[in-house]
């Protein structure tokens, strides 16, 4: 049973991602990443790592191929994915909040990755055209959707034939007490 | 249910490649929580599922190469 309206679950969002402030450090990217993944990465990409995996790893990534980031966030996925294909490839990260719009974009700028493209949006209506991505990434996102289905559906549409989807996520197998998930909080992580 | 819902819009090969139990104290390397919200939850769940609250999951799929644009 869905305890937030979508309107509520966005504001949630944005209000705690507009909100975020890298104070822990790089404790996060060090669980997932390596750290030769993270050399050479901008500081406030890698301190402002939000996921919950690695979904990069797990995407193959080849050369020359187009990859959509969705939920980018500060960008440490979008940067390790423009690495893995190269000046030949692309890269395009969406984010529902300016603030981490703005961040990736910077991230991306320092990195000198000029083969990334952040946009604006919200992954329930991708603003990008059918069938244009080879591999579609996402890292802690998808739950943070009230509409997740929806989110899959748009990732397909935007993934050619045979394109690919690598996503890391958490779910729960057994169900939280109900304050808990009520929680505005809880919803945001 | 994760997994039926990448089926349902049309994915194929769909394997979980990664499943990591998550607990309380990965929660606490997050800056999106407060230490009172991290509290809270001590409080409100279980001692015995601290260390298992959720777990990390990755999920790899393709779209069919014969799939309809």
């Amino acid at each position: 049973m869905a305890h937030f309206s979508d309107d509520q679950a966005r504001a949630i969002i944005l209000d705690a991602y507009g909100r975020v402030r890298a104070e822990g450090g790089a404790a996060v990217a060090s669980a997932f990443y390596a750290p030769v993944e993270l050399e050479g990465l901008p500081r406030d990409a890698v301190e402002m790592s939000l996921g919950v995996g690695h979904p990069v790893r797990h995407a193959a990534l080849r050369p020359g191929e187009t990859v959509l980031d969705l939920g980018c966030g500060a960008g440490i996925d979008t940067l390790l994915a423009a690495r893995a294909v190269g000046p030949t490839g692309r890269v395009i990260g969406l984010d529902l909040t300016p603030e981490m719009v703005a961040r990736s974009r910077r991230n991306a700028q320092d990195a000198g990755l000029g083969t990334i493209e952040v946009r604006q949006g919200v992954m329930e209506e991708i603003p990008l055209p059918d069938a244009s991505i080879d591999v579609v990434v996402s890292n802690g996102v998808l739950n943070l959707s009230t509409r997740q289905s929806r989110v899959l559906a748009e990732s397909f549409r935007v993934l050619r034939p045979g394109g690919r989807i690598s996503i890391t996520d958490l779910v729960l197998e057994e169900a939280l007490p109900e304050d808990v998930l009520k929680s505005p909080a809880a919803l945001a992580g | 249910m994760l997994l039926k819902k990448f089926f349902n819009v049309g994915f194929a090969d769909v394997t979980v490649a990664e499943r990591v139990p998550f607990g309380l104290d990965d929660l606490g390397r997050y800056p999106l929580f407060a230490p009172d919200f991290l509290e809270f939850l001590r409080r409100a769940i279980p001692p015995a599922r601290h260390r298992e609250l959720v777990f990390s999951i990755a999920v790899t799929a393709s779209k069919p190469a014969n799939a309809a644009r």
